[in-house]
């Protein structure tokens, strides 16, 4: 897996006026590499991390995952290469309320057609990967955060896939939690091979990136 | 886990809020049901009934009508029996047969029953259907043919092969089908009327008139019973149809001058009239509920999107398309229809067939092809109402969750 960004920008359209979220952002990443992207609030940190899912439009500059154009892809082929290449870890978990902890991490093959048992097995295993097959019946309510986190995370890996993208994965824990978060990543980064772009504010968390990257007003520096 | 799964634990989850969402719906529906049902009733009753009245005149005391007649209510007006004699001596010619009735509403053991006083020998036994009954003896004759305005309606007028009652103890009583039913009653048992009790000579068997839901005794013990000495509240005749165009209704409003004589005829045309224009009030209804109901859908799925629009945002972001949003939330609406459909079926026929009885004498039963009415109104307003939540839903930001902390 190879992801290259090259003169990519990115600018909002306010009726205030233009912001210029990114400007002129070139770095690559490779397979196995663990990114973290630091910078300041408003820095632009998520709004790359939004151009390189392909689920904003950036405004020029090239995004190649492999050989494939994200800049200029379908939303159709978008939504394809998400669900299949692409996991998700966001600061608020984003678990859905009313799935328990093991369907919560099926969510992502719910439209695949991947039979049940199947399905199940994978989240029971990356629930134990995580630690929790013994909350596997838990609504969210019924975890700590740092639990649905972790259910979160199994969640980003169900569709095994190559890039795991994470917007402040410890922006609402504790220390403590904190690193036990990172150490999983790290863990899964390592075993799997999986490539990881978090962004963090926390020093703490930059510590674990083989590769910084570090945002100002836009620009990479 | 699928996608259909998903609405559903969706939709058990947030269960509580359902009655707002459906209120409307349902209770359109129900109002839709309980018209059709009633109306339905009512449209055969009036046929059924008047056809098997055996009669083609009726006299009702002056300012009643054929209402009041058939609802049998406590203060319904009444008139003085000796009109009987009155026609009976004036030796009009046509008049072929009399049979003055007292009706009033009773209860026994809580339940509504209209008690009828007939004579025996003039009553007719109206009705093709009492014959089958076994009970009575001779034959009567009418001398004119069939009513052809009874044959339009679809059914053929048998008055000729009538027969009346030949006799009834003044301690012996007819029940209803019906009523019989309600009150659990057998022949020979006894029953208590208004502090007499009486012997139920016959279980009458089902008309589908309104005679079903009426105990039947001698007219002068009823009178007794109800202290309405000497009065009735009609006299049915079966006159003769000649006689009639060549001006007996005339003649008879000569002899009875504080009293209202119209034909079946005439009743008939204002009962298919009613009946048009109760029609017309549920279609009217029919239209409201599409129009509140659709709302009513709409305005809680838009509750349910805008409560949702993280979760929404999620599915988006790992990868589910807009089309698949789109059915999840008509999927969603498709239940509440079904539900709505449903619930508003039961409510109406439940309060058809409560009111029926109490309100218009009309023994109300569910009818069946109406589920699939309900259902089809029901889920179709759903369906309408969630589409603009629905395109809401599909236009939120797959990237809401990494925007909005
Ligand atoms: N939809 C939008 N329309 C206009 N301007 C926007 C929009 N989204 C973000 N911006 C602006 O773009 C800039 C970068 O925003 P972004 O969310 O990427 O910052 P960030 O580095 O993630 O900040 P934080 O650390 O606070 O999350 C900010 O100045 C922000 O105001
Ligand atoms: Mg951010």
């Amino acid at each position: 897996m190879n992801l290259t960004i090259t003169n990519l920008c990115k600018q909002y359209h306010h009726a205030d006026g233009p912001v210029d979220a990114l400007k002129n952002v070139n770095f690559s990443v490779n397979k196995g590499d663990f990114v973290t992207i630091t910078g300041s609030s408003g820095s632009g940190k998520t709004t790359l991390l939004l151009c390189l899912a392909g689920l904003i439009k950036s405004t020029s500059g090239t995004i190649l995952f492999n050989d494939f154009r994200i800049d200029s892809a379908s939303d159709k082929q978008l939504s394809g290469f998400r669900m299949n290449n692409v996991g998700f870890v966001m600061q608020s978990f984003a678990l859905i309320p009313y799935l328990t902890a093991i369907e919560n991490v099926m969510l992502p093959l719910a439209v695949s057609n991947i039979d049940k048992a199947q399905k199940y097995n994978r989240a029971l295993e990356l629930l134990k990967l995580v630690g929790l097959e013994n909350r596997k019946n838990h609504l969210p309510k019924e975890l700590s955060a740092g639990q649905q986190q972790r259910v979160a995370i199994a969640r980003a890996l169900i569709n095994k896939p190559t890039l795991i993208l994470a917007d402040e994965p410890t922006g609402n824990l504790d220390p403590a939690l904190s690193i036990e978060i990172l150490d999983l990543l790290k863990s899964i980064n390592q075993s799997q091979a999986i490539t990881i772009l978090m962004v963090t504010h926390s020093p703490l968390a930059s510590q674990y990136g083989n590769h910084k990257i570090h945002l100002t007003d836009g620009c990479l520096s | 886990m699928n996608v259909r799964k998903l609405v559903w634990l969706e939709f058990k989850y947030h269960k509580s809020q359902l009655i707002s969402g459906l209120l409307a719906i349902t209770l359109g529906v129900a109002v839709i049901v309980g018209i059709r049902s009633i109306s339905v009733v009512s449209e055969k009753a009036v046929a059924i009934n008047l056809d098997n009245l055996g009669a083609n005149i009726l006299v009702l005391p002056q300012g009643s009508n054929v209402d009041n007649y058939y609802t049998a209510d406590i203060d319904a007006p009444t008139f003085p029996e000796e009109y009987v004699e009155l026609i009976a001596t004036s030796s009009l010619a046509g008049v072929d047969n009399m049979s003055p009735k007292l009706t009033r509403r009773i209860s026994i053991n809580g339940q509504k029953i209209v008690l009828t006083g007939i004579l025996p020998k003039s009553e007719l036994a109206s009705k093709p259907i009492w014959q089958n009954s076994g009970l009575f003896g001779k034959t009567l004759k009418a001398s004119c043919g069939p009513n052809p305005s009874n044959e339009s309606l679809g059914y053929k007028d048998e008055k000729l092969q009538r027969k009346s009652i030949d006799s009834l103890a003044p301690d012996e009583c007819l029940v209803g089908y019906s009523a019989a039913r309600r009150l659990n009653l057998k022949e020979n048992a006894a029953i208590v009327i208004e502090g007499k009790t009486f012997r139920i000579a016959k279980v009458i068997t089902e008309t589908g008139t309104i005679d079903d839901d009426r105990i039947f005794a001698h007219l002068h013990i009823v009178q007794n019973l109800l202290g309405i000495k000497e009065q009735i509240s009609a006299i049915e005749i079966m006159g003769c149809c000649n006689a009639i165009t060549e001006g007996l209704l005339g003649k008879l409003r000569n002899i009875l001058p504080d009293t209202k004589i119209t034909t079946i005829g005439q009743i008939v045309s204002t009962q298919v009239q009613t009946n048009k224009m109760m029609n017309k009030v549920s279609f009217v209804f029919l239209l409201i509920i599409l129009f509140v109901g659709g709302i009513s859908i709409g305005n809680f799925m838009w509750a349910n999107v805008n409560e949702r629009r993280k979760e929404i945002g999620m599915f988006r972001m790992i990868g589910f398309s807009k089309g698949i949003i789109y059915r999840m939330l008509l999927a969603k609406a498709f239940i509440l229809g079904v539900i709505g459909g449903i619930i508003g079926y039961i409510i109406g026929t439940g309060a058809a067939m409560w009111l029926g009885p109490e309100f218009a004498n009309l023994s109300v039963r569910p009818l069946p092809g109406l589920i699939l009415v309900s259902l089809l109104i029901s889920v179709a307003v759903s369906l309408i109402g969630a589409v603009i939540p629905a395109w809401v839903a599909g236009k939120i930001d797959p990237f809401i969750n990494m925007q909005e902390g």
